[in-house]
């Protein structure tokens, strides 16, 4: 190896070169077969002989990949020589312009290849013009003369026509191309030309697309009889292309001079296609890129011309709101210009109107949120435009905010990004800090886009996954490594992802609450246009609110200003942001000397989210954060948010008994307990981490342990501690069920067992006052919530003793008890007190609950009390169907009819011997006697309406209100909310009515033996 | 405010327009109307405008009585009645909530949550009535009313008042932007037929709500009485509204197929099948009064049994000879429907029987041949040719089992439609009629 090789290889490697013995030898050949010699010139101009050094405008060092474009140089030498262009070559390698050139064939196999397809093109790198700003005419006219087609007729027709046409027409469009790119990417500042970049490669698809129409009218002679217009929509029609990506189209056709509607329509079908196929599809010379017209109305079923009035039409009637924010990039670009000017006037307002529509923000925002759950996984983190932080949350981010305030202020009504983002800026609705980085990472990201899509011309938005791919990249985009460019790229992420909250909420707070000088702050009016656009009902009391938590030099102050812009769009996400926001005021001034509070809000992940979202949400958890407010750091831990398990609560009961003899005292902490307990199933319940059906479990339990803790003191307070008796406490009903809800009562009833020896009627004077004693305890003021303790389930309902023996516990049921009384006594369990008397009392009424028969005589008075009830029980003046618990097909029929099942068939099949709604079903299908569809239908209309009731207790609506839906609409609306099934407050009002109905159906021929004919 | 909503409050202004009518329909198919003067006109596109809901008709329930009418600016019109001095022009409305979200009990939104699922499916719904209805002199209390003439179908009356009258109804009709097809004397005394031409079913539901209010008109400025009953008399045929239904699927007609028997697609196959299967469910909502009844079976082509036929006029469902070469006119006509019926409801619920056939793939049954009125009860029963509900409480007892009518209505409007027309059935049969007085009050 000779000296002057080594320094070869080194000075090739320094300059980039991955394989410098591959490309010195390429290098060699170039020179043996033109006598010009490459170099690394600028590296190191010491270690070369000068006199190597003739092609001074090529400079390896600063190429994307040298090595590509040595070997890409040597192919078109090649190429050169065999069509005899090679002078033409040399004279532009030599010329200055060299560097475009190189700068191509380092950047581009595609265009490389291209080249040295057609070698005499070259040439056209060597014109002194500069290709940027693209004349948008120019272009035109440039692709409509290589079809043989006079630009300056009204309607051009080509006379190259079939496939040489399709061909001229793309050779001449990427001879263009070649200029704008090699202008790009030998370009000193690449985000500072990007949007002419972008304007110029929309121009083109714009050019091409007229050309391509003209080619199509060669070949259909009726074409005067239509007016055809192209418009384009997407990047196209906003004049920020990228090098590669399908031109999205709309086509518009009015009739021509003497031509009907019809007519019209059929013929311009015919162009639209032809002008579109010239673009893509297969020829020699390669497709430019797919023309899809799928945003047009009605998708790829619908017709592909309309004309003006049926486009309107379709945006009027039928149109969602992603189809308004396509069109606010609607762009005529090629075609008949008075006809795409009416299409604009057409459409244009209706885009403007959009931010008016129904759940608009709620729609926009769904859609995004379904554009990212469509990235793989794979390539989320490599997705310059889809992924989380990339070009489409910044045009979201934009459009968003233009549709929201383009209503009010003209100003903003602007197709291009970076446009409208100025707009923005110069109108005072966002900030300038973020308006600059907002600029800087699209202009950032847009190049990373071009560079990696320009390299194979293919449509692609991901970064190379390759070091090469990377390294190439960042030196074809001004960055040092690849190690620097992936830094640059996570920080943009970052930071588009921040400043969608900065910039769509932090303006709404009031000028007081600016953090610093280029902070934009709305005013009144626009303030109050974004607060209600995105669901504030008051948007002028909010402002009050936010005023209020913003305002001052305090640490809280400062604090809140940072918090509330996140907060506001998740108060915003919330059903009732407005009840959020003054909740959170309310609770931050209760809180106001608690340091931890606003440090964990700010320091902690979810906290300050789970928060907005509860307070938006639950007054019922409202209500109980404002009475413990200390409890809102559960939300900084999931596993503060788990309900404590039964015996966890039982111990801490029993040690609450264990420390204090005051009957007060522990009361009013097992009380506390419940409350905290409730607290946190509800806030849990509402953040979605158990459903209704855990919750109600979790309710009953920690019903179960301070009835039990109320049952232990009273027994305490009797005879030294020594009771003549022992006593159970049976749970009845829905409590018996353990189906309770938040406000609900708990339905029980007292049995003891005495002593031997002392006198029975001393014993029952004692248990007598040891039951009174215990719903004394539970239901008496206090400062922590009582439970309300129902006892007219007992034997002989309001007539008879509150606590009874259970040996006439027993013969009662034996003897004198309705049938009514066995089917409450289904839902019999025992709770607390005694484990003996407990098992006896089950052992006694096991009988009458399940007996081996059930008479006619019992059947029928059954059915006739349940008639009865339905016209008796309910509420006057409501609509009966609304009613989810005695109205048809709710509550009490679904339990009926299960009830009277298990009266009927549990003696026989044990496995229906339970006090739960649900798997009493699930065992009444099992045993055979019912249907399955029938049991899937009670099921369903059941657990919704057990649903709507917690729903209801979570809004904080009382006991009693929780049985009837509410009519209001916005309630209806808040409830949908909490339930979260996605649907709206009339669909949950339908949804609610459908299930009843069809259980009602299946009650009325299950338990009345009604049937239809 | 939209380009469209800046027209209507231009017109306002040149065309002098001194109250704007904003019209919706109840439930019950009849047309309500709340006036407003042209300076509240902005406010009603901006924000709509309030009213107390629970005065309509099956349109609320009672405790949430504020809806909001949201004029729909593309059906402005200015009102042509010859009566009215000063100029009145009407639009449509939407009916919503206060939350903004859509009223489940407006016809409008029924018919258009039904063309919504066909458009789910790729289809386009184009209807075609020719409505029927008679002509009076003015009634008197306690009179039978009495026809305007004595002549029969096509007969051509000189100097009739049937004549003049569908004259002046059809330029009325153009001048609304309605287009008429055809219009020609019925057979029944005093008795008319005007048939607006193709459309959407919703531009066409618009089109008969508009219709019948402008034909009453009409009637008044020419002194006669125009009526929409099903059966106003005993011995004359009831007045029907035949409606022809095509589906599209793009521009395409989805029942024609050039190979086929009849020409009849598989989709217009199964079409049929899903109405005949689904027509007793459906027949209180096409024919909706117990008055319906007497005309679905008081003979005289009206369709009383469920079968179809290609030109056979005593078949619920006929299909109609096409010109040769004319496949985009396939079409299926639908003979229950009278005159007095809610046309969104009818729509919606035919549709959705028609779907539901396609969806499911309906088997169609061998079409019908004969007379089906000639046929004894054992050969109909033999032929499986099912009755139509004899009554509305017939009818009602049939439809308040269908999943399809719930579904399709919204369970509102169902519940809404059943309680009402119980209420109806009951008040009809407490009526001591001059019939019982007549036949037994003599020998009883």
């Amino acid at each position: 190896m000779t000296t002057r090789s080594v320094s070869e290889a080194s000075v090739l490697r320094r300059a980039g070169v991955a394989d410098p013995e591959r490309v010195a030898g390429q290098i060699a050949q170039i020179e043996a077969a033109t006598g010009l010699r490459l170099a690394a010139a600028g590296v190191n101009p010491a270690g070369i002989d000068a006199a190597g050094i003739n092609l001074p405008g090529i400079d390896l060092a600063v190429l994307a990949d040298p090595d590509l474009a040595v070997l890409q140089l040597l192919r078109l030498v090649e190429a050169a020589i065999e069509s005899g262009d090679l002078d033409r070559l040399v004279s532009v390698v030599t010329a200055p312009t060299a560097a475009r050139l190189a700068a191509i064939l380092g950047a581009s196999s595609a265009l490389g290849d291209f080249l040295i397809r057609h070698p005499s093109l070259v040439s056209t790198l060597a014109s002194p013009e500069p290709a940027l700003p693209l004349s948008a005419s120019a272009a035109r006219a440039a692709l409509l003369v290589a079809v043989g087609a006079d630009p300056s007729a009204p309607l051009p027709v080509a006379t190259i026509v079939g496939a040489p046409g399709v061909d001229a027409l793309r050779i001449a469009y990427r001879t263009l191309l070649l200029r704008v790119a090699s202008e790009d990417v030998s370009s000193p500042s690449p985000v500072t030309i990007v949007p002419t970049v972008a304007e110029a490669l929309a121009d083109l698809a714009g050019a091409a697309l007229e050309a391509g129409l003209a080619l199509a009218r060669a070949d259909e002679p009726g074409y005067a009889e239509t007016r055809l217009a192209i418009i384009a929509m997407g990047k196209c029609g906003a004049r920020e292309l990228n090098y590669v990506s399908d031109v999205d189209v709309i086509f518009v056709a009015e009739p021509g001079p003497g031509a009907d509607d019809a007519r019209s329509i059929a013929i311009a079908t015919r162009l639209a296609t032809a002008a579109a196929r010239a673009c893509d599809r297969p020829s020699s010379e390669l497709a430019l890129w797919q023309v899809d017209a799928n945003l047009r109305p009605e998708g790829k079923d619908g017709a592909l011309v309309r004309n003006v009035a049926s486009h309107r039409a379709y945006y009027e009637r039928w149109a969602s709101t992603w189809e308004f924010q396509a069109l606010l990039k609607a762009r005529p670009v090629a075609g008949d210009r008075e006809v795409g000017e009416a299409y604009f006037a057409a459409v244009e307002p209706l885009v403007w109107e959009a931010s008016q529509r129904e759940n608009f923000v709620e729609d926009a925002q769904a859609m995004r949120r379904r554009v990212e759950e469509h990235v793989p996984a794979l390539e989320a983190d490599r997705q310059i435009k889809l992924g989380p932080g990339g070009l489409r949350d910044v045009e979201f981010t934009i459009q968003l905010l233009q549709l929201v305030h383009g209503r009010a202020d003209e100003s903003l009504r602007i197709a291009p990004t970076l446009a409208a983002l100025a707009a923005l800026r110069k109108g005072g609705y966002v900030g300038r800090d973020e308006a600059d980085r907002m600029d800087h990472a699209y202009r950032q990201l847009r190049v990373w886009e071009h560079r990696v899509q320009m390299a194979r011309m293919r449509r692609t938005h991901l970064l190379p996954d390759s070091e090469e791919g990377l390294r190439a990249l960042a030196r074809s985009s001004g960055f040092a490594s690849s190690e620097a460019l992936l830094e640059a790229w996570h920080e943009i992420r970052r930071d588009v992802r921040s400043m969608h909250l900065e910039m769509f909420y932090r303006p709404i707070l009031p000028v007081v609450a600016r953090l610093s000088a280029g902070e934009a702050s709305l005013d009144t009016d626009a303030a109050g246009e974004r607060l209600a656009a995105i669901g504030f009902a008051d948007p002028e009391a909010a402002q009050r609110h936010l005023a209020a938590l913003t305002e001052g030099v305090s640490r809280k102050a400062a604090i809140q200003r940072q918090l509330l812009p996140a907060m506001i769009g998740w108060f915003a996400e919330g059903p009732d942001p407005d009840a959020g926001l003054l909740a959170f005021r309310t609770l931050s001034e209760q809180l106001k000397d608690a340091s931890w509070y606003l440090k964990m809000l700010r320091d902690s992940g979810t906290a300050a989210e789970r928060l907005a979202r509860l307070l938006s949400t639950s007054a019922y958890v409202t209500e109980a954060l404002l009475a413990s407010a200390e409890d809102v750091t559960w939300l900084d831990k999931d596993e503060d948010l788990v309900p404590r398990d039964e015996a966890r609560l039982v111990h801490e009961a029993d040690a609450i008994l264990a420390r204090s003899q005051d009957a007060d005292q522990c009361i009013t902490a097992l009380r506390g307990l419940r409350g905290r307990e409730l607290a946190r199933t509800a806030a849990a319940d509402v953040l979605g981490l158990l459903d209704t059906l855990e919750a109600a479990t979790t309710i009953t339990h920690v019903a179960d342990v301070v009835v039990g803790g109320a049952l232990r003191i009273a027994m305490s307070e009797v005879g030294g501690g020594k009771a003549p008796f022992d006593m159970a406490i049976i749970a009845m009903g829905r409590y018996g069920g353990m189906e309770m809800s938040y406000p609900s009562d708990a339905d029980v009833m007292f049995v003891y067992e005495p002593h031997d020896g002392p006198e029975p009627a001393e014993a029952d004077r004692i248990a007598q006052h040891v039951a009174t004693e215990v719903r004394r305890l539970l239901q008496t003021a206090n400062p922590q919530p009582a439970l309300d303790v129902d006892v007219d389930l007992r034997p002989e309902g309001k007539n008879g003793p509150l606590a009874r023996s259970l040996a006439s516990t027993a013969e009662y049921y034996g003897r004198w008890s309705e049938p009514w009384e066995a089917q409450a006594l289904l839902r019999a369990r025992p709770a607390a007190g005694d484990e003996g008397v407990r098992a006896r009392f089950v052992e006694a009424i096991d009988a009458i609950r399940f007996p081996s028969e059930l008479g006619p005589e019992a059947l029928k008075q059954m059915r006739t009390l349940k008639a009865r009830m339905e016209s008796e029980r309910l509420p006057r003046g409501i609509d009966p169907r609304r009613h989810v618990k005695l109205g048809p097909g709710g509550l009490a029929d679904v339990e009926w009819t299960v009830q009277l099942l298990q009266l009927l068939h549990a003696h026989e099949h044990p496995e229906l011997r339970t006090t739960l709604t649900l798997p009493a079903i699930e065992a009444a299908v099992a045993s055979g006697v019912l249907r399955n569809d029938d049991a899937a239908v009670l099921a369903e209309a059941w657990r919704l309406a057990t649903r709507l009731r917690g729903a209801m207790a979570l809004r904080g609506y009382a006991s009693q209100r929780t049985n009837v839906i509410p009519g209001d609409a916005r309630e209806l609306k808040v409830l949908a909310g909490i339930l979260g099934d996605g649907w709206t407050g009339t669909q949950l009002d339908e949804n609610y009515a459908r299930a009843a109905r069809r259980a009602r159906v299946v009650m009325e021929r299950v338990f009345y033996g009604w049937e239809k004919e | 405010m939209d380009k469209q909503q800046e027209y209507v409050l231009r017109s306002v202004e040149e065309r002098d327009v001194r109250f704007i009518r904003l019209w919706f329909t109840d439930v019950l198919g009849v047309l309500k109307s709340v006036a407003i003067a042209p300076a509240e006109l902005e406010n009603a596109f901006e924000e709509g405008i309030g009213f107390d809901g629970s005065a309509i008709e099956g349109l609320t329930r009672v405790y949430e009585a504020d809806m909001i009418a949201r004029p729909d600016p593309t059906t402005f019109q200015i009102l042509p009645w010859r009566g009215d001095r000063q100029t009145v022009a009407r639009m449509f409305c939407d009916i919503q909530t206060p939350e903004g979200e859509p009223a489940m009990a407006d016809p409008r939104y029924v018919l258009k949550r039904a063309l919504d699922k066909a458009s789910a499916q790729g289809f386009t719904f184009y209807t075609h009535p020719e409505i029927e209805f008679y002509l009076f002199e003015p009634l008197v209390d306690g009179e039978p009313p009495r026809p305007v003439d004595q002549a029969g179908y096509f007969d051509n009356v000189p100097r009739g008042t049937a004549h003049n009258f569908r004259r002046q109804a059809i330029t009325t009709l153009e001048s609304m932007g309605i287009s008429v097809e055809f219009s020609h004397h019925e057979a029944g005394p005093g008795q008319n037929e005007i048939d607006l031409k193709y459309a959407d079913a919703l531009t066409t539901a618009d089109n008969i709500m508009t219709f019948r209010a402008a034909v009453k008109e009409i009637a008044l400025e020419q002194g006669v009485f125009a009526s929409f009953m099903p059966k106003p008399l005993d011995a004359a045929p009831g007045s029907g509204m035949h409606t022809h239904f095509s589906l599209f699927e793009g521009d395409r007609n989805a029942f024609f197929d050039a190979a086929a028997p009849l020409q009849l697609s598989d989709v217009a196959r199964k079409f049929i099948a899903g109405l005949l299967r689904h027509a007793p469910e459906v027949t209180a909502i096409t024919n909706q009064y117990v008055n319906s009844y007497k005309r679905l079976w008081g003979g005289a082509e009206a369709p009383s049994y469920v079968c179809w036929g290609s030109n056979n006029r005593s078949a619920l469902v006929r299909v109609p000879v096409r010109k040769a070469g004319k496949g985009q006119s396939s079409r299926i006509e639908y003979r229950a429907l009278d005159s007095a019926t809610n046309p969104y409801l009818a729509f919606a619920v035919l549709l959705a029987a028609g779907l539901k056939g396609v969806e499911e793939n309906y088997e169609l049954p061998d079409r019908a041949e004969d007379d089906v009125w000639e046929l004894s009860p054992g050969e109909r029963r033999a032929m499986g040719y099912e009755p139509l509900p004899a009554s509305l409480s017939d009818a009602i007892n049939v439809m308040e089992t269908s999943e399809l009518v719930a579904e399709t209505l919204g369970e509102q409007v169902f519940d809404f439609v059943l309680r009402n027309k119980r209420a109806e059935w009951d008040a009809y049969r407490s009526q001591v009629t001059a019939f019982e007085l007549e036949r037994f009050l003599p020998v009883l």
